[in-house]
């Protein structure tokens, strides 16, 4: 199973211009699940994944890692990235 | 093919998208990250006529839509290259010389236009390789607004001494226990547990130094009308040499750079 990540905080410019990308991934890839993450409410998750830079996404593969991209990015970027 | 491709989704590009498209012209854009330009790191802009406050992301946000609504279609690829394609340069006839053909190869496909304009702006200066050495496993960052708050109550540093270094340490001191500050070739502290990088900007311009006359610092060299060396390519916003950047600005040389290329398409 393939989950994807999006670490973001309210605070964060760059993080608002995912968020329409975000929803639109997730209704063309109902298959993939996504969790957005504000590492104000999440502080744990953040440093779990030691994300220190934001906009962040993570893919994660069977629970692992396996791709990762801080900046914000373009829906097919977005797509190409969680195609492991 | 299309009558115009512009390089570069920030407020110059899609300003001079909505202008050329209006003017029913074919348009692409091409954007190797993200529409929106460096202003999405702006999270109050004041300066800007008609929407006091609002934010970078969401003026972007509103360009953008509004540059789709009018038909500019916009592709997320890596401008690798671009070429002249010859078999329309001629050299016997100057007047049939301007009538080139370009040729853009990116990091996913090939197109074609018949005049270019190039609005890729500028991005930060990267930290020396000296420096980026003695940053050892601490973080690096180009935006405290984006990352500042990760270092709540501890010591960081700013490198830099122009007006977004001092824009950086401000924001900063709101946050960090302690906000070193050093300039750029001065060794990194070892106290500090991230790193602030506020060094300047360089224009985007690498991949067409060789089609148009740069300046030394790499600005494309243009006046106001937009016109590069090279018949058939244009410079607009920030990778144009200017004297004032500003979003105002950039918008101002998207719509004339836009009407500079119809006038050469005519």
């Amino acid at each position: 199973m393939i989950e994807l990540l999006d670490f973001y905080a309210d605070w964060c410019g760059p993080c608002k211009m995912m968020t329409p990308v975000v929803s639109e991934f997730k209704k063309a890839h109902p298959e993939i699940k996504v969790r957005q993450i504000n590492i104000d409410e999440e502080e744990e998750l953040a440093e779990k994944f030691k994300v220190m830079n934001i906009p962040c996404v993570v893919v994660l593969k069977e629970g692992e890692e396996v791709a990762r991209e801080v900046g914000v990015l373009p829906l097919r970027k977005l797509e190409k990235l969680c195609t492991i | 093919m299309y009558d115009i491709i512009i390089i570069g989704a920030g407020i110059a590009g899609m300003t001079a998208g909505i202008y050329a498209s209006r003017a029913g012209k074919t348009v692409l854009i091409l954007e190797g990250k993200m529409h929106g330009g460096q202003i999405i790191n702006t999270s109050v802009i004041e300066n800007w006529p008609g929407d006091y406050g609002v934010s970078g992301p969401d003026l972007m946000n509103k360009i953008y839509n509004q540059a789709i609504e009018l038909g500019v279609k916009i592709e997320y690829e890596e401008v690798l290259e671009i070429t002249r394609k010859p078999e329309y340069a001629t050299t016997e006839d100057a007047a049939d010389e301007i009538r080139q053909l370009w040729s853009i190869k990116t990091d996913d496909g090939d197109y074609s236009a018949k005049a270019v304009i190039i609005a890729t702006g500028t991005e930060p200066r990267k930290l020396s390789k000296k420096q980026t050495e003695e940053a050892g496993e601490r973080p690096i960052s180009y935006c405290a607004t984006c990352d500042g708050a990760f270092y709540k109550g501890k010591p960081v540093v700013v490198i830099g001494s122009g007006n977004t270094a001092k824009h950086e340490i401000k924001y900063l001191e709101g946050i960090a226990s302690e906000v070193l500050h050093i300039h750029h070739d001065d060794p990194i502290p070892e106290q500090a547990e991230a790193i602030f990088v506020a060094i300047g900007r360089i224009p985007t311009t690498a991949v067409f130094k060789n089609l148009v006359d740069l300046d030394a610092n790499g600005y494309i060299v243009a006046k106001e009308d937009c016109k590069t060396s090279t018949p058939g390519l244009f410079a607009a916003g920030d990778c144009r040499t200017k004297t004032i950047r500003q979003l105002i600005t950039a918008a101002a040389d998207g719509a004339t750079a836009a009407e500079a290329a119809i006038d050469f398409l005519a």
